[in-house]
């Protein structure tokens, strides 16, 4: 243990990200040779170990660490790398590792066979490399060199099955959304550059940072810095107007939509809006709770129709980012961060119980050689008596995030929808609106995730045929579910299951709250949205279960939500055929306008050049050879004279002398 | 009577017999002689004009200065004309084209 002790949690931190870089290098060396997995299983295994043995136990709660080390030098700015050890960091570090060590297990099992599985471990650990890169980034400058990183190994993953058209609409939508938010991001660290003239995190924000020394007399700009954060974050966490490149990412591997979702991609963009809380001045944050309740809400309904298993859960999982953001805007960002650990267990297990299910469908497809969606949950029904231990366990998850007594999703729900309200009578007036829309989200969250655990585990079988090939899912799968659904429950967090101040993860952080509290509202909200979420549940059960209310599947509120607003053909529309018919237009005067007045002077040229071509020849060329020529001439016609001949020269002599002679005489 | 004219018309007249016979003679002797010629017909004038010079007889002693120098160029003549022909095999002057490049 001594040992252990010994070493520096910056170094640990370090290892812990480099572990699964090497995996990454040494997987892509190897190739094909290697797809087993193992390579990236071990890294992760160490790195999960070193990340909680020396890390997360050295620093959680104790004195934050971090090392700087100059990079590059532009002018008289030192640019650095570092790393940077706190609570929130740590935290974070940890969380990815525990979640993508199952998430690692299970692809085992999961992807087995899959002609490109070498490239899956290889994408897979560069992804991890990525995201635990930039939780313990100490600059904004590295975070978003590793920012970058991520949305790039989500692309790989997002399209992995690249023969599938869709897979590759799918990668390339998120990565352009990806880079609308990176823009927004790169625009925030520049103004926050211009500003404190630095981008170390501790320098900026830290006890004595420039922030609070430094006084900037210009808000706007910091707005803007703000404004482009929460761009950035917007997009890498899916808010509304620019989430629509997380459904569609379904199109990966379900392992990968897990891991996307729980803990690391999606996260990234609360993490880093956690990161540099102190920046956002209070436009930014009321900007950021009200597109984070608009996301809510507006997943929450969208997640009411669809029928595509993972598609409902990737509604779920951005209407629960919107529950983030309304946090971080109204100013309890820890409670945010509370409910990104808290949700990353039990999102992940949704997602994994869910590619069990699909799997085992697949697998059903695969025998019967039959024609039907795997992931629709029309065809499913009744699956619990096939997949007892599936269905406890997403069970579990579900209750968990309904925000059921007892598990994690009620303390930290709870913990956001309090701090809301109680932000919102502390503003008064309209401000009250963006909890009372939260709690019509929660409670439709139990719903939808009702329906969703109704439609596939109880009832009929829909298909016409015997699910009874369809089992539970073998222990290299199941044993990392069982796993995230222990962490789903509050014992984890919180020895009290009422209280969410108690729990360990909440007391990390340490935020000044701009409200008070209000102790009726603890009491008041458990269980009034408790009660509304067992009432849901009886609709949903008698809804799906038993047949009642039958529904129109035409009416407009469900085509409306299943086509998630026509938000997607309102982007296609608007946005993607406005960029083709402008990059049509810029090639037609490109290659009309442009090149029509290149062409121009390019014969204008050559015709200026055939006349100075013309003048050259004949004119100074020509002027120059009757020089010569007439030299040559008179040269050739005195060179007769030198002949060699004495008599001649004398004759000469003589003849000139004459001539002169006569010249004196007749002058 | 003789006058001087008469004496300057005949070297002029020697002097141009001596001058075609130097120009277009083949034979380098020729060429000498009328360079021989050439001297008598200067020799001839500074005797002429010797008539005017009573108290000296400049010209009489230019004329025997004169005499001595054309013996003595011609035997240097003689001379070179023996080598040039040791060297050519000939003494034609048209056929010795040395002095052109």
């Amino acid at each position: 243990m001594v040992a252990v002790e010994q070493i520096s949690p910056v170094f640990a931190a370090i290892v812990v990200v480099a572990l699964p870089f090497i995996a990454f290098l040494i997987q892509a060396l190897l190739g094909k040779r290697s797809t087993s997995g193992n390579i990236s299983l071990i890294a992760i295994c160490l790195s999960t170990v070193i990340s909680m043995v020396c890390v997360f136990a050295e620093v959680w709660q104790s004195i934050p660490r971090s090392a700087t080390q100059p990079w590059f030098t532009i002018g008289i700015n030192t640019f650095t790398v570092g790393v940077l050890l706190n609570n929130l960091t740590v935290l974070m570090q940890l969380l990815i590792c525990v979640i993508a060590l199952p998430v690692h297990i299970y692809s085992r099992a999961y992807m087995k066979g899959d002609p490109g599985i070498h490239r899956y471990w290889m994408y897979l650990s560069l992804f991890c490399f990525a995201m635990l890169g930039l939780c313990i980034s100490k600059n904004l400058f590295m975070m978003y060199i590793f920012w970058e990183l991520v949305g790039f190994a989500s692309y790989l993953l997002i399209g992995f099955w690249f023969t599938k058209e869709s897979a590759v609409q799918a990668n390339k939508k998120a990565f352009i959304v990806n880079r609308i938010g990176d823009l927004g991001f790169l625009i925030g660290i520049a103004t926050v550059f211009s500003v404190y003239g630095s981008l170390d995190l501790v320098e900026l924000f830290g006890k004595e940072g420039r922030f609070y020394s430094v006084a900037s007399e210009n808000s706007g700009l910091l707005t803007l810095a703000g404004i482009g954060f929460f761009i950035g974050a917007m997009a890498k966490s899916a808010q509304f107007p620019l989430h629509v490149w997380l459904p569609d990412a379904m199109e990966g591997p379900t392992a990968v939509s897990s891991l996307i979702h729980a803990a690391t991609m999606v996260a990234a963009g609360i993490f880093l809006l956690s990161s540099v809380f102190p920046l956002f001045n209070d436009t930014v944050l009321l900007i950021i709770a009200i597109i984070g309740v608009t996301t809510a809400a507006s997943a929450a309904y969208f997640a009411l129709a669809q029928t595509d298993i993972k598609k409902i859960l990737a509604f779920s999982t951005i209407s629960q980012l919107g529950f983030m953001m309304v946090a971080i805007g109204v100013g309890a960002w820890d409670a945010a961060m509370f409910h990104l650990v808290t949700h990353a267990f039990f999102k992940c297990l949704l997602f994994l119980g869910a590619g069990a299910v699909i799997h085992e469908m697949a697998h059903l497809k695969h025998d019967h050689h039959l024609d039907f969606d795997p992931q629709n949950i029309n065809n499913m029904g009744g699956l619990r008596k096939q997949m007892p231990k599936t269905f406890v366990l997403m069970a579990i998850a579900s209750l968990a995030l309904a925000g059921f007594p007892l598990t994690s999703g009620f303390l930290s729900k709870d913990a956001i929808l309090i701090s809301s309200y109680e932000w919102a009578i502390s503003k008064g007036g309209a401000s009250i609106l963006i909890p009372m829309l939260l709690t019509i989200v929660s409670v439709l969250t139990a719903f939808y995730i009702g329906r969703l655990i109704f439609k596939v585990f109880f009832g009929e079988f829909k298909l016409p045929l015997s699910p009874s090939n369809i089992q539970d899912a073998n222990k290299t799968m199941l044993l990392p579910m069982a796993f995230l659904g222990i962490c789903s429950l509050f014992f984890v967090f919180s020895f009290n299951p009422i209280s969410y101040h108690d729990a360990n993860v909440f007391q990390g952080f340490y935020v000044d709250y701009s409200f008070e509290e209000v102790h009726t509202l603890h009491l008041l909200i458990p269980i009034g949205l408790t009660l509304a979420s067992c009432f849901m549940w009886i609709i949903a059960w008698r809804w799906y279960v038993k047949g009642s209310y039958p529904l129109n599947a035409a009416s407009k509120g469900i085509a409306f939500s299943l086509n998630q607003a026509y938000l997607n053909q309102f982007y296609t529309r608007t946005i993607v055929a406005g960029t083709v018919n402008l990059s049509k237009g810029l090639y037609w005067f490109d290659r009309n306008i442009i090149d029509g007045i290149v062409n121009q002077l390019g014969t204008l040229a050559k015709g200026i050049s055939r006349v100075a071509a013309w003048i050259d020849k004949y004119i100074v060329d020509g002027l120059i050879n009757t020089l010569g020529g007439t030299t040559y001439y008179f040269g050739h016609l005195l060179r007769w004279v030198q002949n060699g001949r004495l008599q001649n020269y004398l004759g000469f002599a003589f003849t000139v002398l004459l001539i002169g002679i006569i010249y004196l005489i007749l002058t | 009577m003789i006058t001087l004219t008469h004496f300057l018309v005949v070297s002029a007249i020697l002097f141009c017999i001596g001058l075609y016979a130097m120009v277009s003679k083949r034979n380098a002797i020729m060429v000498l002689i009328g360079i021989e010629l050439i001297i008598n017909a200067a020799i001839l004038n500074f005797v002429a004009f010797g008539r005017y010079d009573k108290v000296n007889y400049g010209g009489q002693v230019f004329a025997l200065f004169a005499i001595v120098l054309a013996a003595a160029a011609v035997a240097v003549g003689l001379a070179i004309i023996l080598n040039v022909y040791r060297k050519y095999k000939t003494i034609n002057p048209d056929n010795i084209t040395d002095l052109r490049d």
